[in-house]
């Protein structure tokens, strides 16, 4: 049994001294649910995760991956955390060509850096994750989170066609590939996009991307939740192509004031319709938008960028209010806003393309009130055909609901997690087994 | 030869007429559209999910390998048994459980024939993004075994894409749902594990597909080049001048008079490539995308660039462009298929170094290419009966997955590795990734039942030893 002590020693080794935090103040600013780590290290290189990951085993130390550290409030409240492993120094983009239409880069890499590099070629890669392009590209893979452009463009897992993977057996592994298509083998990269580093470590991505559109445009109009239903179920049945159609409630609106065009007083629905392509194509997604919802306002360019950022902004996880994640099918989204609107204060945001309803207690809520609301919310999406999952919030809540509700195959998962995780090191337990 | 006892208790799960044991019934159940072969000892034909369950119950108890199969056009052995054992025919199950249009959801059987189904959803303005080549006759439960993808993946993606459900028989017998109607169930993605594990994890017995609305409006831009690396180039760059495409797809000279042969359909047979690129989506915009692809077409040096307006125009090459897999059979008795990829910049120069390979095996090769995904199907044609010349096709074909891995592209694409390319897989994968790539395996399969031979290499003995220390 190697100490503590002995281990912390080894990890320095391994890294470097100026790439080791282990006092406890400075340890403190990491914690995730309020739990320190015992220690953060900052490794530069793949070597260095695979060195890490075998010490903590060694030393049977749990590892937790940070990335920008926006998101660490997702999942079960963390066991014990050892080592927290943070990305950010795995920064670089390891291949670009732009006529590929692929892009390779490290896991640290913040989304908001990548998009520049890209972005000179008029390229971009579709992730708009909750919260901000400050996230990691590993982050983002590793929770699979999305935005209101997946309608469009789809998840990261559809989009991450290869990956690096530094395993807690110590083996650095290869999944998938860079090319577009590839169905050489199994598709391991699965295991690991959107399970919160509970089966490996990702070290590197690659992922498709896609022409920047010439233009784009936010349409949007405050409407009663049955003309913002109907509005909706005629688009994403429509052969427009839109980008992302949205519907927030009056609470959500408020928030937005500072850059919507439009108010909705209590009981109404705000409808964004995100259009983009060449200039004829937004004409066109215009005209028919206009024919069917009267009194549209609209926003362009840059207006139309700040609109989505902050609309990601709502839905980012703070911790501190409890954001639930609903999924259903796509027409069961008016339902599910309904029973979400039902909910005195809660803010509430409807992603029709996806049938993702996302809703957020009223901040400073007791915790008894928001339970039941989210107990209730559970209860209609499952109801519907579809689940629930509690995306963040205060530890004492995320204690009192189980965060991932009934897992299916829970079974399944347990195995598939020994197998890449024998020395269940990974994770903190933050996933659902 | 199955024993006695277990035939008749095959017979008791599916009913007497649909195990078939006579050897010309076992004949044609013993190849699928790849050279693989192998003589299976049974046939099962089983109706329902409970059924399957129940066969494979049995084929667990006896340890007997089991391979599913749907229309059998495989490309790559997938659907061949190589080792023998039961095969598991899913053509009683094709039935489309629901069509839900609002939802944009389909529930289907994996026996269902991907073309029939498209002419079941169309009308609901829908449809099923993944279009082989085969679809006239492959099915749904093939594709999402083989993951497939077709001329359209370009851009809308794959067959894992567009799942969302999987009833899923585990090679023990025992009935699973992964994922359900809504997206991000919690948890490890376990349909995107199972779709493309062909066959090797067992057998999805009810498939929730997500359809899309159909484009608005097609249009084909043809290209016809004297070189065939010109016309990757301008594949390249319609790319990276940020053109979305539907699909962009290459002939070559062989393959063009394999088509002529077969369906005259008026392809420049005296020209070294022809350039199919269809763009969908809003009317008002396709005129706009046309013309600039056929301006890039120019630019790279096209002899002639047509823009096609005519629907009748687009089914006809559609029709000619599907068929060449078939056609191309014509040209000699025989023809290894490959299916390497390569990364999109890399076209021009694989295009030519495989024409040195051509040069170099003496071999013909007809080539044709999904070339917007740098998917790269060269068929090299032999003929059996010289036993020399289906040496010279087989290293021809090993040189193009060596200069594919060279350049960073993968062994295949879309046709699967089945039992023609397991040995290859080191060329692109270390054996550290393909140890974690075999963990999967075990997890759905521990007793290695399920369409044995495919996908992976066989284990060498050090790594067998290690794994039993």
């Amino acid at each position: 049994m190697i100490g503590l002590t002995q281990t912390l020693h080894r990890f320095e080794e391994a890294v470097g001294e100026r790439h080791l935090l282990t006092a406890t103040a400075a340890v403190a600013s990491y914690a995730v649910d309020g739990q320190p780590p015992v220690a953060v290290a900052f490794p530069g290189s793949a070597d260095e995760v695979a060195a890490l990951l075998r010490l903590a085993v060694e030393g049977r130390l749990s590892v937790l991956v940070r990335g920008a550290g926006s998101h660490l409030c997702l999942g079960a409240p963390p066991k014990p955390i050892g080592l927290l492993l943070a990305l950010t120094r795995l920064n670089g983009i390891v291949a670009y060509d732009a006529e590929d239409l692929t892009v390779t880069a490290q896991a640290g890499m913040s989304l908001a850096t990548l998009q520049k590099t890209v972005g000179a070629h008029r390229q971009m890669l579709p992730f708009d994750p909750p919260g901000s392009d400050s996230a990691t590209l590993g982050g983002i893979v590793s929770t699979n989170l999305t935005g209101p452009m997946r309608m469009r463009y789809g998840a990261p897992r559809d989009l991450v066609i290869g990956m690096r993977v530094a395993l807690s057996t110590g083996e650095v592994i290869k999944t998938g590939g860079r090319t577009v298509k590839n169905v050489a083998g199994y598709d391991l990269g699965k295991v690991f996009i959107g399970s919160l580093g509970s089966a490996g470590v990702i070290l590197e991505i690659t992922a498709r991307l896609t022409p920047r559109p010439e233009a784009e445009a936010v349409l949007c109009a405050a409407l009663s939740p049955k003309e913002a239903a109907e509005a909706a179920a005629w688009l994403v049945g429509s052969r427009l192509e839109p980008t992302s159609c949205e519907i927030i409630n009056h609470v959500a609106a408020q928030r937005l004031r500072a850059v919507l065009p439009v108010t909705a007083e209590a009981g109404r629905q705000v409808i964004l319709i995100g259009v983009s392509g060449e200039r004829v194509t937004l004409e066109r997604q215009e005209r028919d938008v206009r024919e069917r919802i009267a009194n549209c306002a609209r926003l362009d360019g840059d207006d139309a960028r700040g609109v989505w950022l902050r609309a990601r902004g709502l839905t980012g996880a703070s911790g501190k209010s409890a954001l639930i994640r609903a999924s259903v099918p796509v027409s069961s989204v008016p339902a599910m806003m309904e029973a979400a609107c039902a909910l005195d204060g809660w803010m509430t945001v409807g992603r029709a393309g996806d049938g993702l309803v996302l809703a957020s207690a009223p901040p400073e809520q007791e915790l008894a009130a928001t339970l039941r609301g989210l107990t209730s919310l559970r209860a209609r999406s499952v109801a519907l055909g579809g689940h629930a999952v509690l995306e963040s919030g205060p530890v004492d809540l995320k204690r009192e609901f189980a965060v991932w509700g009934e897992v299916p195959n829970a079974d399944l998962m347990r195995q598939l997690k020994q197998s890449y995780d024998p020395a269940d090191v990974l994770g903190c337990g933050r996933f659902v087994v | 030869m199955l024993d006695r006892k277990l035939l008749k208790s095959l017979e008791r799960v599916v009913g007497r007429q649909y195990v078939l044991t006579q050897p010309a019934d076992l004949l044609v159940y013993s190849y699928d559209s790849s050279t693989a072969r192998g003589m299976p000892d049974a046939v099962v034909l089983p109706a329902s999910t409970r059924e399957v369950s129940a066969v494979l119950k049995l084929c667990s108890q006896h340890q007997i390998p089991f391979v599913a199969r749907g229309a059998g056009t495989n490309l790559s052995g997938g659907a061949a048994p190589v080792h023998g054992g039961l095969v598991v025919g899913v053509s009683r199950m094709s039935k489309v459980l629901s069509i839900d249009a609002a939802n944009q959801i389909a529930v289907v059987q994996p026996g269902v024939v991907n073309l029939q189904f498209q002419a079941m959803v169309a009308p609901h303005g829908l449809q099923f993004c993944p279009d082989p080549a085969s679809q006239k006759v492959s099915t749904v439960g093939g594709n999402v075994a083989e993951n497939a993808g077709g001329p359209h993946c370009l851009k809308y993606g794959v067959t894992v894409n567009h799942i969302l459900g999987l009833t899923v028989v585990m090679p023990s017998g025992e009935v699973r749902q992964f994922g359900s109607t809504a997206l991000d169930p919690p948890g490890y993605d376990l349909v995107g594990l199972f779709v493309g594990s062909e066959g090797t994890f067992g057998i999805a017995t009810e498939i929730t597909l997500k359809l899309r609305p159909l484009p608005e409006g097609t249009q084909v831009v043809v290209g016809i080049f004297d070189t065939l690396e010109a016309s990757g180039r301008a594949v390249s760059t319609i790319i990276g001048q940020g053109i979305v495409a539907a699909a962009l797809e290459i002939m070559d000279r062989s393959t063009m008079e394999a088509v002529e042969a077969s369906f005259p359909s008026g392809l420049p047979t005296d020209a070294e490539a022809f350039l199919l690129i269809e763009l969908d989506g809003l009317k008002e915009v396709l005129d706009a995308r046309a013309e600039r692809c056929a301006q890039i077409c120019r630019e790279a040096g096209a002899r002639t660039v047509e823009i096609g307006k005519a629907p009748a125009d687009r089914e006809r090459l559609w029709a000619a462009r599907k068929s060449a897999f078939g056609a191309t059979a014509r040209l000699s008795p025989a023809m290894l298929v490959n299916d390497a990829t390569v990364p999109r910049t890399r076209i021009p120069e694989v295009v030519r170094q495989m024409q040195e390979i051509e040069r170099k095996h003496r071999v013909r090769i007809a080539k044709v290419f999904h070339a917007g995904d740098g998917n790269l199907h060269s068929n090299i044609l032999y003929d059996r009966a010289h036993p020399e010349e289906m040496e010279r096709a087989k290293a021809a074909s090993v040189d193009i997955f060596h200069l594919c891995a060279s350049v960073g592209g993968t062994i295949t694409g879309e046709h699967g590795v089945g039992s023609e390319k397991p040995e290859y897989m080191s060329l692109i994968y270390s054996p550290d990734d393909l140890a974690a790539q075999r963990k999967l395996k075990r997890l759905f399969d521990p007793a290695g039942l399920a369409n044995p031979g495919k996908v992976l290499p066989a284990e060498t003995e050090t790594t067998m030893a290690g794994a039993h220390a």
